[in-house]
Formats: C-alpha cells, sequence, structure tokens
C-alpha cells in the first residue's frame, strides 16, 4: 500500500487536450473517486495512472516511486475494467491467479490467495466455471478478485458497476465499500455517477473538459461547491439556479428573489454590488407552506415518489439564465425543482406556497461561475 | 381476420417451415452440381469403366478397382506425398500468416499498403502464380540459381525441376506463397475481434508480449485458427493446379499428390471407374479428417 501524487499530468491526442494539468496527492489507504461527465477525461487519467497511455507531461509517483515511464505490470497495481475484461478462455480461478502467475508466483501460494479471495467475495463455489457461465454481478466480483490476489499498492477501478442493473449496482457499492474498509488500499475509482461518488469516497475530484473543478469530501462537496459545474453535478436533482443582481444595503448584500428582497449569505459584500450573480438553492432546501422567504407559484408538474414529491415550477423570466451558461439542458434553466419530504397528497393544478432560508442560499458569479462566500 | 392456421407462416409452431421453404432452392441446387456428381463417381468406382459415358449399360458390381488400388505402389506413395504437402504447406501458411497478421495488426504509417501487400499472392490467379514461379526456379536462367550462387549457398545451379527433393520444395514454396495471405487475412479478422482491454487487464497483470501472444492472443484466435486449418488443409488436400502446371506430378512421381494421380488416371489413362475409387477415398479422408479438427476446436468461446 502507498501513496500516489500525480504531479500536472497532461494529455494530448493530436491537437486535443484531454487533461490539462492535473495534480493530486492520495493519502495511503484513502479512496478517492474521479467524477464528471462522459468525455471529461476520467478514463484517461486513470489509464496514464496504470501506464497504459503514456502521459503527454507532468510524473506520477507511487509510493515515493517515480513510476511515469514504468510498464504497466511493474507498477505494482491493479484495475477493474468497465466490462470486467475476464479472459474468456480460462476458469474464474485461473482468471483470478493469472496475474500471479505471470509473475512466476509458485502454484499453492497462487492457489492459497485465489481461495482466500474467493472466500472473501463469496465466489468459492464458482472458481471452476467459465466466465460466459456467470452472471454479471458475480463477473463483477470476480474481476474485484482479480484485483485482490495481486495485494497491490493500489486499486483502479473504471466505472465498474455500470454494467449492472440499479440494485444490484446499490449493492455492490456498498460491498466494494466494505471491502476498502477491510483492506485498506488506496483506490481511485471512476464514476459519472454522483450518487457512487458521494456514498463511497474518502474524497472527491470533480472533473470537466480535462481540469479539476474541485478535489474536497462529499460533505463539503455538497455544503460548498466551488463553482456553478459543481454545484450543478452534485445533488440530485441537482440545484436551482437564478439569476439576479445583487445590490448593497446597508452593511450587507441583498439580491431579488420572486420579489422580495433577500439577504444573501455573503462575507464580502461590498465587492458585490451592482453585479451580475446567480443564486443557487438546493430542491430539498425548499419547504411546503410559509417560511422566511415565502412565494406561491402553480406547479407544472408534481412527480411522487411516495416518501417525497418533486414539484416543478416554470422559473419567473427574470431568473432565468442565458442559453447555453450553464450547459446542462434547457428545462433546468427553465424550470425550478421542489423537493418535498412526506408530502402531503395535493391536486397538481392548485396553487402552492414554497419557502425557503436565506441562509441555505449560494451565491456565484454570474460571468466566471465562482462561488461567492 | 384471422388467418389459415395452416398457412400463417409466422406462427411459433410454423416459423420452421419457412426456414425450409427458403433452404429449398439452394438444397435442389447443391443435390443436383454435388450430390449427383457424387453418387456418379461412387458408383463409378464400383465398375470396370474406361471412358464413362452416361448413355452406356451398368457394368457388373466389382470391387477390383479398390483392391488394385490398395495394393498399388503409386497410391500409397500419392498417400505420403500428399500427407507431407498438407503438413507442411499448412505449417508454413500459419507461420507466415500469423506472422504477418500480427505485424500488419499494429498500427503504424502504411499500414493499409503493408496489408495489400500481404494479400496481395491470394489475389493473382493460381496458374500465373505458377508460371511466374516456374520461371524463378527455372535452371537456366532463373532468379532463385542466381540468387542462391550470389549468396554461395550452392556453387553449380541447381536443376529444380529434375530432383525429386528440389521439386518437392518447389511445389511447397508455391503453395505456401499462395496459401498464407488467406490464413493472414483470417487472422487478421480473428485479432481485430479480441478486445483491446483483455490486452490492458493483461499488461496489468505484468504479461510480457509473448505471454499475451501465448496466453491471450492464440486462445482468442482458437474458433478461428480450427476454422481456417481446415480450409487450407482441403485447400492443399484437393488442389491440383500449381503441382499439375508446376510439375506435372513428377519427378519421379516425387509431386503426385491424390488429386494428380485421380486426374492422371481418368484422363491420361482413361480409366475412370480407377480414378473415381481414388476420388472416393480422398472424400472419405477430407470428411474424417475436417470432422476431427472441427470437433477438437476448443468451445470455450
Ligand atoms: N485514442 C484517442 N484518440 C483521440 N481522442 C481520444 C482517445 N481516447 C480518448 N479520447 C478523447 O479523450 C476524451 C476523454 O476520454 P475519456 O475516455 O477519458 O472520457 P471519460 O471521462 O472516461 O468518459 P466516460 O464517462 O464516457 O467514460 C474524450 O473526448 C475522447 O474523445
Ligand atoms: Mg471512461
Amino acid at each position: 500500500m502507498a501513496g500516489i501524487r500525480i504531479d500536472s499530468v497532461t494529455k494530448s491526442y493530436g491537437g486535443l487536450t484531454v487533461l490539462k494539468a492535473f495534480s493530486l496527492d492520495i493519502a495511503d489507504g484513502e479512496f478517492v473517486v474521479l467524477v464528471g461527465p462522459s468525455g471529461c477525461g476520467k478514463s484517461t487519467m486513470l489509464k496514464i495512472l496504470a501506464g497504459l497511455e503514456e502521459a503527454s507531461s507532468g510524473t506520477i509517483a507511487i509510493g515515493e516511486r517515480d513510476v511515469t515511464d514504468l510498464a504497466p505490470g511493474d507498477r505494482d497495481i491493479a484495475m477493474v475494467f468497465q466490462n470486467y475484461a475476464l479472459y474468456p478462455h480460462l476458469t474464474v480461478a485461473r482468471n483470478m491467479g493469472f496475474g500471479l502467475k505471470m509473475r512466476g508466483t509458485d502454484a499453492a501460494e497462487i492457489d492459497r490467495r485465489v481461495n482466500e479471495a474467493a472466500k472473501i467475495l463469496g465466489i468459492g463455489h464458482l472458481l471452476e466455471r467459465r466466465p460466459r457461465a456467470l452472471s454479471g454481478g458475480q463477473r463483477q466480483r470476480v474481476a474485484l478478485g482479480r484485483a485482490i490476489v495481486r495485494e497491490p499498492q493500489a486499486f483502479l477501478m473504471d466505472e465498474p458497476l455500470s454494467n449492472l442493473d440499479a440494485k444490484l449496482r446499490v449493492h455492490t457499492r456498498a460491498e466494494i465499500s466494505a471491502l476498502h474498509k477491510r483492506l485498506r488500499v488506496t483506490t481511485i475509482y471512476v464514476t459519472h455517477d454522483q450518487t457512487e461518488a458521494m456514498t463511497m469516497a474518502d474524497r472527491i475530484v470533480i472533473m470537466k473538459d480535462g481540469v479539476i473543478q474541485q478535489i474536497a469530501s462529499p460533505d463539503v462537496m455538497f455544503r460548498e461547491p466551488a463553482n456553478l459545474f459543481v454545484a450543478g453535478f452534485i445533488g440530485s436533482p441537482g440545484m436551482n439556479f437564478l439569476k439576479t443582481k445583487a445590490q448593497a444595503v446597508g452593511g450587507g448584500v441583498t439580491a431579488k428573489l420572486f420579489g422580495h428582497d433577500v439577504k444573501l449569505p455573503i462575507a464580502n459584500a461590498a465587492a458585490l454590488a451592482g453585479r451580475e450573480i446567480v443564486v443557487g438553492l438546493r430542491p430539498e432546501h425548499i419547504a411546503a407552506g410559509a417560511g422566511q422567504v415565502s412565494f406561491t407559484v402553480t406547479p407544472r408538474l408534481i412527480e411522487s415518489l411516495g416518501s417525497e414529491q418533486y414539484v416543478y415550477v416554470d422559473l419567473p423570466e427574470e431568473h432565468r439564465r442565458d442559453a447555453g451558461s450553464g450547459g446542462e439542458d434547457e428545462s433546468r434553466r427553465t424550470s425550478l425543482i421542489a423537493r418535498l419530504i412526506n408530502p402531503e397528497p395535493r391536486p397538481p393544478e392548485a396553487t402552492l406556497t414554497l419557502s425557503f432560508d436565506p441562509a441555505r442560499l449560494h451565491v456565484f458569479d454570474a460571468a466566471s461561475g465562482e462561488a461567492i462566500r | 381476420m384471422p388467418r389459415s392456421a395452416f398457412l400463417d407462416l409466422a406462427r411459433p409452431s410454423r416459423r420452421h417451415w419457412l426456414g425450409y421453404l427458403l433452404l429449398a432452392p439452394a438444397v435442389l441446387l447443391i443435390a443436383l452440381i454435388i450430390v449427383y456428381p457424387l453418387f456418379v463417381s461412387v458408383d463409378l468406382s464400383f465398375q470396370n469403366v474406361n471412358i464413362a459415358r452416361l448413355d452406356q449399360p451398368r457394368r457388373p458390381f466389382t470391387t477390383a478397382n479398390y483392391e488394385r488400388l490398395f495394393a498399388s505402389e503409386d497410391f500409397w506413395n500419392a498417400c505420403w506425398v500428399t500427407f507431407k504437402l498438407v503438413t507442411i504447406v499448412s505449417f508454413f501458411c500459419f507461420l507466415l500468416g500469423l506472422g504477418t497478421a500480427l505485424l500488419v495488426n499494429n498500427r503504424f504509417k502504411g499500414q493499409a499498403l503493408a496489408r495489400l501487400l500481404v494479400a496481395l499472392p491470394w489475389a493473382i490467379p493460381e496458374v500465373i502464380a505458377v508460371v511466374i514461379f516456374a520461371w524463378l526456379f527455372d535452371s537456366s536462367f532463373g532468379l532463385m540459381n542466381w540468387l542462391f550462387i550470389k549468396v554461395g549457398l550452392v556453387d553449380q545451379t541447381i536443376n529444380w525441376f529434375s530432383s525429386p527433393d528440389a521439386a518437392f520444395a518447389v511445389v511447397c514454396t508455391v503453395m505456401v506463397w499462395k496459401g498464407y495471405p488467406f490464413v493472414s487475412i483470417m487472422m487478421l479478422a480473428g485479432l481485430q475481434s479480441i478486445p483491446e482491454d483483455f490486452y490492458n487487464a493483461a499488461k496489468v497483470d505484468g504479461a510480457r508480449a509473448w505471454q499475451r501472444l501465448i496466453h491471450i492472443t492464440i486462445p482468442s484466435l482458437m474458433p478461428v485458427i480450427g476454422v481456417t486449418l481446415v480450409l487450407v488443409m482441403l485447400w492443399v488436400f484437393r488442389d491440383f493446379s500449381i503441382i499439375y502446371v508446376l510439375t506435372g506430378g513428377g519427378p519421379l512421381k516425387a509431386t503426385q499428390s491424390l488429386s494428380i494421380m485421380t486426374y492422371e488416371q481418368a484422363f491420361g489413362f482413361f480409366k475412370m471407374g480407377y480414378a473415381s475409387a481414388i476420388g472416393v477415398i480422398t472424400l472419405i479422408v477430407c470428411v474424417i479428417a475436417s470432422r476431427l479438427m472441427i470437433a477438437r476446436a476448443p468451445d470455450n468461446i
């Protein structure tokens, strides 16, 4: 086991720059999740770490050892692939022992370790089968098993759960977390699913277009997103954004929201007055009924999940951001979602009073998208 | 409107009818151009026929053709020649075919051109290829003799087509040259269907290049290898034009394979019944050999 230090790694394919100055320090035993939308360079970073791709510049060290120009097999890491990449002509046991065999470990030792790993993962009865005779979930375990028998310095996992159905995914997610607690091997996990990132990670690295947006623990990421992109990506449903203008009033700053002058939770108020800002409000921070700031709406759509309700409301024109500013789809730009916990049943056409606490608001610069605190 | 239960071919219970219906023309055609001649030749092989004519009255049934065949030294010689040819040519076809396929499967500049060059011998008609080689190996002004002398392998010209061993070697060379592109193309197709992640996983597992070849590439190619091997062996087994144009089966019957012998008996000595018997034996050997090859192809992919 060892820490990993990635120092300003870049990667370009011809003229296309896929990774820009990626730097990350990972502590020994840490579980780090790389998350971001499709095509942002997560897999590329992982392949560079594994040595399957060459970095255009920058250095990588695993446990104080510079591995930037080392062959994948000499880096002492194990990788779990999205499609598992189990060798179809080998039995499960041989698949798991393949890495040890390639390193010349003797047969008895391979057997012992394979059996041990199979016991941890509960796949002892599958050892003599071929991969094609396994279900998706079983293949996934074998792929994990192949990684853990090697007892490597670090695990790299590239979307290992994306081929499983929703229920199995939740189950396996918990299992991987438990496995990590047990083995304490440094793990780098790639996903585009923010729920996986939030539930599993010690630290999340959120990326967009090859640039790191924020590195933080799940809680900090949720409470203090560094910019509009992070705020919109973390959380489900994503944060509501309302465009408005900041005004200096007395010692503080207010913004006009739904016709009210709302005081913003900002420390350095002076610099902000008169600027275009975007105010962020999480769907779960909107409550039904009157509160500190209340407004009345006619819902466009109400989705009920039993224990909670998603209320979709058309945003007033003045709060809508310019098209294409956030990169997300049109409906998020023009609507506000409220997530009501344990709601009373209500007819969809009726008007509805919603409220929020101004202390829960997030404030972002409209031009740069950076958070203002 | 309910359709007639009998004619509704879309019903699950009738679905296989449609298949048979669509297959029927092809089956009839095959029966006409393959099965019928097959029966005729099996029939002929049990008669003492010299020139076969369909309007001839049937000759009495006899096993004389087969008795003569199994007693004939020429037949066993032809079997041995054929066996040697099949083994040697298939082996080198695979060596060259797999080698070139692995080479042109790499990404490099001019890859398309390289693939074209590898496949080129396949596109040249057999007879033309043989004529070119006949010239290359000509004893007095052929390129090969000149080359061998220049390099210093031999000190006097070899008469390629009058020494049994040399003639056999030339036949093998031409067959390999003509046959390896097919293997190469098949292997290339097989190679490209191996997922990149198998190699990535093997690399992370620490497998060196040759270990990846032995543990990933070859096993993944096994189904393709099995089929290709059968096709190549059958091709060598029954190839006629290369040997016939190059050596005619000589010298001293050193290159007389079963198909050459069949031809010679049928159209050289007009012993149709006897030739048919050789043909039938060839067929049986081919069927058994290919059954064995296909059956032992691993079922693991
Ligand atoms: N071999 C290549 N040549 C050129 N461009 C490439 C190559 N491999 C990847 N890319 C580009 O690099 C970018 C990042 O790819 P990458 O596979 O890292 O995305 P990702 O974040 O893993 O996405 P996903 O979540 O869909 O897997 C993409 O825009 C992709 O088109
Ligand atoms: Mg990816």
